[in-house]
């Protein structure tokens, strides 16, 4: 037996996902799911203990990766990272979470971690959720009460926080239809690549031309939650992509974060390069190669 | 603690075995089945001694894997890629290259050597850095390895394999 014990549990495999909202009504707050298991497991080697892992290893139905040119993306609970980074629809209409596949982790953990456990772990260093929120995508949750869905924009409550309720599972995360003319972009600075960001940005623009008619600009590890800019986005809300607007963006950028000291980086740096990363991430969207430099 | 009644297929025999439910992929296969060739490194899914490919050439970190969700899935260690005595074309290029010094890395850098040309037959000198993320070796520096694996992807190439 290894150090780094995992502490007891029960693993409870359900075979429905009517059976994991019954185990959900009943174990509420003493149960996690476990998805892919990279984010769980790891905490319950260290500081947290749970009395039941409800499992969706044997969980039908929820490994949809499933596009439609008028309905958008649905991601379901079980696909995973790599599933995304295969999708040659991800990759031409979702730049930003392709992008931001790409980068995530190491190959394992790809093959293993899932999309929406990303989401469900509500740290402000998660690439796939980033992006993700950029592009305007809503969780799907059920309980035996049924459905309901929140957007990203009132998901994460604090850090490692969620507004999903004890009894209720995550189904899916949907990601609206891109109009045309929309261009997105993901960004992140790491110590190594493998390593969790230290700073994320990611962005989705609705371009006419050179004109940026609407967009979402959004960055990670500048707060307890991830974040959108809303002064940034009305910046460029109907103004032309120029290097003077992306000049004003630049130094308008540390107003709207909040980072801290940790150990991937200071305070002081992070504020003094998230201007030029969300100013690089618009330049990636607006390439049309899409080429992660 | 629950117990759960579970088959593995590893490196093509079956197994069958009951493990308490925080027991990890990794510890079944060491302590439970004796596949010792399976390395503990971190514990946390970051160095990636503990690689193991399930169902074909997806590879995976055996220590944030609970083997009670692996019922019925097939496993391949390192143990089990030699061929009537011949040892892999990605073992033999490793030898050839000193790519292996303290070898603890070795099985794990293997198997995704394995995993990464599967999906990529040719890849650069840049795939094949990006494709071994996760997995760490603290002794060669790396060059021999990404040597081996490109005279691996020449060989394999060569013969079809």
């Amino acid at each position: 037996m290894t150090s780094r014990v995992m502490r007891d549990f029960d693993l409870l495999l359900p075979e429905s996902v009517t059976e994991v909202v019954t185990l959900l009504a009943r174990h509420k707050d003493k149960s996690a799911i476990l998805a892919g298991g990279t984010d769980l497991l790891v905490a319950l080697k260290f500081d947290y203990a749970i009395d039941n892992v409800i499992s969706l290893a044997l969980v039908p139905g929820l490994g949809t990766l499933r596009f439609d040119p008028q309905d958008g993306l649905v991601i379901g609970a079980k696909v995973t990272v790599a599933e995304i980074l295969k999708s040659a629809e991800v990759k031409a209409n979702y730049p930003a979470l392709w992008q931001a596949a790409q980068v995530f982790a190491t190959p394992q953990l790809r093959n293993t971690a899932t999309v929406l456990g990303n989401i469900m772990r509500a740290s402000p260093a998660g690439d796939c959720s980033l992006a993700i929120l950029a592009l305007g995508g809503t969780v799907l949750l059920q309980s035996t009460a049924g459905q309901r869905e929140v957007d990203l924009d009132n998901f994460w409550l604090s850090y490692a926080v969620t507004a999903r309720q004890d009894d209720e599972l995550a189904i899916a995360v949907k990601i609206p239809a891109p109009p045309s003319g929309q261009k997105s972009a993901f960004r992140r600075m790491t110590r190594t690549t493998e390593d969790l960001s230290k700073l994320g940005a990611a962005v989705s623009l609705h371009m006419a031309g050179n004109v940026c008619q609407q967009a979402r600009v959004a960055m990670g590890c500048v707060g307890p939650t991830l974040v959108r800019l809303p002064a940034i986005e009305k910046i460029l809300a109907g103004a032309k992509v120029t290097t003077e607007l992306l000049q004003d963006i630049v130094g308008s950028v540390a107003a709207e974060i909040n980072p801290i000291d940790d150990q991937r980086s200071s305070a002081d740096y992070r504020l003094k390069v998230a201007g030029v990363l969300v100013r690089r991430v618009i330049e990636q969207a607006l390439d049309n190669e899409g080429n992660v430099q | 603690m629950k117990h759960h009644a579970i088959k593995l297929t590893v490196n093509g025999e079956e197994r069958e075995l009951t493990v308490p439910s925080n027991r990890t992929l990794l510890d079944a296969l060491r302590d439970d089945l004796g596949y010792t060739d399976t390395k503990y490194g971190c514990g946390t899914g970051e160095c990636g001694a503990c690689t193991v490919l399930v169902d074909g050439v997806t590879s995976i970190n055996g220590c944030l894997t609970l083997a009670a969700t692996m019922d019925g899935r097939s496993i391949t260690t390192v143990a089990g890629l030699a061929r009537d005595g011949n040892l892999h074309p990605v073992q033999q290029a490793f030898i050839d290259h000193d790519a292996v010094q303290c070898g603890f890395c070795t099985p794990g850098m293997v198997l995704k050597t394995i995993s990464l040309l599967a999906d990529n037959p040719a890849p650069n000198e840049t795939e094949i850095r990006h494709g071994l993320e996760g997995n760490i070796c603290r002794c060669t520096g790396y060059s021999k390895i990404v040597e081996a694996v490109q005279d691996a992807s020449d060989r394999m190439q060569g013969t079809g394999e």
